[in-house]
């Protein structure tokens, strides 16, 4: 587990969205991902939500680091699909990963970002990464 | 009841509401300032805008992140949305598929196209494109839902 937390950061180190992002990988097992709040986050100021392409943003860059980390191998996303479950806050968001499918050429990925303690769902995106 | 959202003008409250909100967008919002928006077409149910793709949005490779494709497509598709309503009415992301398909390195300029298709009852639906400027290469499309007269506050804009 360690190995695999330091192979999450070495990626995510690599990446300057990572830092803007504010984006940390916390130890457990499974590792939690998460997205410090800054105010450039804020998409709409009048509502002070998290934009929501930052959240995805966030989802993805947690899938892919997790997946890299799993498979030791390049990671492209293909695509991703983001549902909108709830209106976020202005605060930090948890990340929570699974694998779905993971075959030799492609992964199938899903995250879940959450506010308030993880008792918010405030968002879900599944996507598809070529490995290689 | 399905509304053409590309039919007719712009209705004048939102035209000025995205002016100001152009305006605010340019100067005061910290993630768009740094986008450098620049408009090449607003009409009814139709946005596009070019727009610098900051080196602090790089990938592990060197190559824009795609999260900053899905920021931009969101924020675009929003404000397509607008254009094609009749009165200020707060918006929402109900949800966003973006498919990623070319590669950009940082500094370069993308250009995001979008087409609101329809809007049926509270929902609108967009879909779109982004390239890159120089060359138009294809570098994503996507295709989002949004919901219309959310039950936040009607003062601003959700992008």
């Amino acid at each position: 587990m360690t190995d695999k937390l330091e192979r999450v950061r070495e990626f995510a180190s690599h990446a300057p969205l990572a830092a803007w992002l504010g984006f940390e990988a916390l130890a457990g097992d499974p590792i939690a991902y998460k997205l410090t709040f800054n105010e450039t986050h804020i998409g709409n100021p009048a509502i002070r939500a998290l934009h929501g392409g930052v959240i995805a943003a966030f989802l993805e860059l947690a899938m892919q680091s997790d997946l890299y980390a799993r498979v030791g191998k390049r990671v492209v996303t293909a695509n991703i699909a983001v549902d909108y479950l709830a209106s976020s806050r202005p605060e930090d968001m948890t990340g929570r990963v699974k694998v779905l499918r993971e075959g030799r050429r492609i992964a199938f990925m899903e995250a879940t970002g959450w506010q308030s303690g993880e008792t918010r769902l405030v968002a879900v995106a599944r996507a598809c990464f070529t490995l290689g | 009841m399905t509304e053409n959202p590309s039919r007719g003008e712009i209705n004048p409250a939102i035209g000025t509401m995205l002016r100001s909100a152009r305006d605010f967008l340019a100067h005061e919002h910290s993630l768009f300032r740094s986008l450098e928006l620049q408009p090449i077409l607003i009409g009814k149910g139709k946005a596009e805008f070019s727009m610098a793709l900051p080196a602090s949005f790089a990938d592990a490779d060197g190559d824009v992140h795609g999260g900053l494709y899905t920021i931009i497509i969101d924020s675009i598709f929003g404000l397509c949305v607008f254009t094609a309503l009749e009165e200020i009415k707060p918006i929402a992301t109900i949800n966003l598929r973006t498919d990623y398909i070319g590669a950009i390195r940082p500094g370069d300029r993308a250009v995001c196209a979008a087409d609101c298709e329809a809007i049926r009852g509270d929902v609108a639906y967009v879909s779109g494109r982004l390239t890159a400027e120089s060359d138009g290469r294809l570098l994503a499309t996507g295709a989002g839902a949004f919901m219309v007269g959310t039950k936040g506050p009607i003062k601003g804009m959700r992008l």
